[in-house]
């Protein structure tokens, strides 16, 4: 890794990373604030056992989850859909324009021009990927630690922290997929269509497979089957062997995204 | 010390160069002139390990430009032909970055501030916010303060002014003065010819011939733009042997290739207005290899 490039990218991408955590910090406190109402109305509890399963399936909430909980509103509400959604979007565009982007406009030509192989320069832009992931990562559950305890909610902070853990190696893996679509297709279009189709796909395997037990197995070829907030936050599942899954599989992509990288044509 | 054999390289859509073979040898300087798409800046992707070669080999002292890429660039310094930087950087973030990508970056910094006061370059402005001429500038400073042994430039003078054009042929100069070797690509004949001793023409992705500066200037056209006295004059140079263009009125246009002689006995037997040399166009100093 180069720090003088990790320092360069770092600052390119700062402004996004403040914005979209102040956001997060915000959203956060704003559910914080709004549950001990809700939990004090029984019909609102009444109403979420009531909804059909394929319903929860779309708020991300597990069919025989609990729905009278400060985890099954959080997760419902942020965790398993618009975290993911927003991390996604976040991981995707930023690995494009740290690679795939650089080459489309060739402004990559001068970094490539200086003795640092191309390994390197990939892994200092992988660097500043997963680093900015893991300030968004960090940042959302110790935004969710400081609104809980503004509102008086009691919760059990190593399943945040496992969370969290597992958030980032999910979302590490959808960044470095990405990443590896920039180093195959070296053109910012291609690239993002293949990586955003991809999790799209994923998402929606994800939301087919829970609305009907026709389709349930179609969850279990879905990455969105590892990531499952609610159980985490209840204790009901352990992250551990989903964390490590996760990373193994990122490791790989990763090694053979350097490979690519490494032997591909420039025209830059 | 750049070696180029029978190399060859296509693209899908056809592009490319095909079989060209040139070296330039330590402390000399290369001229590269073409038309766009003439295969110019693919060589040069070439020779920077950007590109790999569909068939014969390229080297820099030695060392193959695509297996030893990484290592090729410890020597050379690079001058893309379209300049894109990092656009939310400032000059001298920039060129920190850069000095920060070489292991020798504090005789760097010191070669950057040299570099910054002889182009009159504002150093703390946004890149973003830069003309094309101040990113040229940009770019001839992070490539000259590399000190590198070689220099390969893809159009170097695109975009700055004339003046910043004979200060960039003279820090050239000096470059050369210290014993680097130099590859540049260019549609400017002036500045090829004052800073190299061979050029090579390419057309089409073939190199077409590799001429020393003096055999081009023996074939050489010279062009002059002659105004004279009355109809009789014009009349007079119209009879004599001179290959001449009529303008409007009673101006013409004069070619004269080699010695001049034939030129001054002509104008000796007519009163001459204004007399004007044009400079030296590319198509003009190359006209018989694009015919």
């Amino acid at each position: 890794m180069n720090r003088a490039l990790f320092r360069a990218m770092f600052k390119q991408h700062k402004k996004k990373i403040a914005v979209i955590s102040t956001g997060i910090v915000l959203y956060e406190g704003l559910l914080t604030w709004v549950y001990p109402v809700i939990a004090e109305n029984p019909a609102v509890t009444e109403i979420a056992v009531s909804l059909p399963t394929a319903v929860k399936t779309v708020f991300g909430v597990s069919e025989n989850a609990r729905t009278d909980t400060f985890e099954a509103f959080i997760s419902g509400q942020f965790f398993a859909r618009i975290w993911v959604m927003l991390m996604a979007v976040y991981g995707i565009q930023t690995a494009n324009n740290l690679l795939a982007k650089m080459v489309d406009d060739c402004s990559i030509a001068l970094l490539l021009s200086t003795p640092i192989s191309r390994s390197e320069i990939l892994s200092t832009q992988a660097a500043v990927l997963i680093f900015s992931g893991g300030i968004l990562v960090t940042v959302t559950i110790l935004g969710l630690f400081f609104g809980a305890s503004r509102s008086g909610i009691t919760i059990c902070h190593d399943r945040y922290v496992r969370l969290g853990l597992l958030g980032f190696s999910f979302f590490s893996l959808i960044e470095t997929y990405s990443l590896f679509f920039s180093a195959w297709f070296v053109e910012e279009e291609r690239a993002l269509t293949y990586a955003a189709g991809l999790t799209l796909i994923f998402y929606c395997l994800d939301i087919v497979g829970g609305l009907s037990n026709k389709y349930s197995w179609l969850k279990k070829v879905s990455l969105f089957q590892l990531f499952q907030p609610q159980e985490v936050l209840e204790g009901t599942k352990n992250p551990a062997g989903s964390i490590v899954g996760l990373n193994l599989v990122s490791m790989v992509l990763w090694q053979w995204a350097k490979r690519v990288f490494e032997s591909q044509d420039l025209a830059i | 010390m750049i070696e180029v054999k029978e190399l060859s390289k296509l693209y899908r859509e056809g592009q490319g160069i095909k079989k060209i073979s040139f070296d330039v040898d330590q402390g000399k300087a290369f001229g590269f002139l073409g038309p766009n798409g003439a295969g110019k800046t693919t060589t040069i992707r070439l020779l920077m390990g950007f590109l790999k070669p569909d068939s014969g080999q390229v080297t820099i002292n030695g060392l193959d430009c695509w297996e030893q890429k990484t290592e090729v660039k410890k020597l050379v310094s690079y001058l893309p032909g379209e300049l894109h930087f990092v656009e939310s950087l400032t000059a001298l973030e920039f060129l920190s970055l850069i000095a920060g990508m070489h292991r020798n970056r504090f005789q760097i910094k010191k070669n950057q501030k040299y570099f910054i006061n002889a182009l009159d370059l504002d150093s703390k402005i946004l890149i973003r916010k830069m003309s094309k001429g101040m990113k040229q500038k940009l770019g001839i400073i992070a490539a000259l303060m590399l000190d590198a042994k070689v220099l390969i430039f893809d159009e170097p003078t695109s975009g700055l002014d004339p003046l910043m054009q004979r200060v960039f042929i003279d820090l050239i100069l000096e470059e050369k003065k210290r014993g680097k070797t130099i590859f540049m690509s260019s549609h400017q004949f002036p500045e090829i010819e004052r800073t190299c001793e061979h050029v090579g023409i390419i057309k089409e992705g073939k190199l077409l011939a590799i001429k020393s500066i003096w055999q081009l200037r023996e074939a050489e056209y010279q062009t002059f733009q002659i105004e004279v006295e009355s109809d009789e004059d014009l009349e007079l140079l119209k009879e004599s042997q001179l290959n001449l263009i009529p303008l409007q009125g009673r101006s013409c246009i004069i070619r004269v290739a080699g010695e001049l002689d034939s030129l001054w006995m002509a104008l000796g037997q007519v009163h001459v207005v204004r007399f004007k040399q044009h400079s030296l166009e590319l198509e003009e100093a190359f006209l018989d290899f694009y015919k």
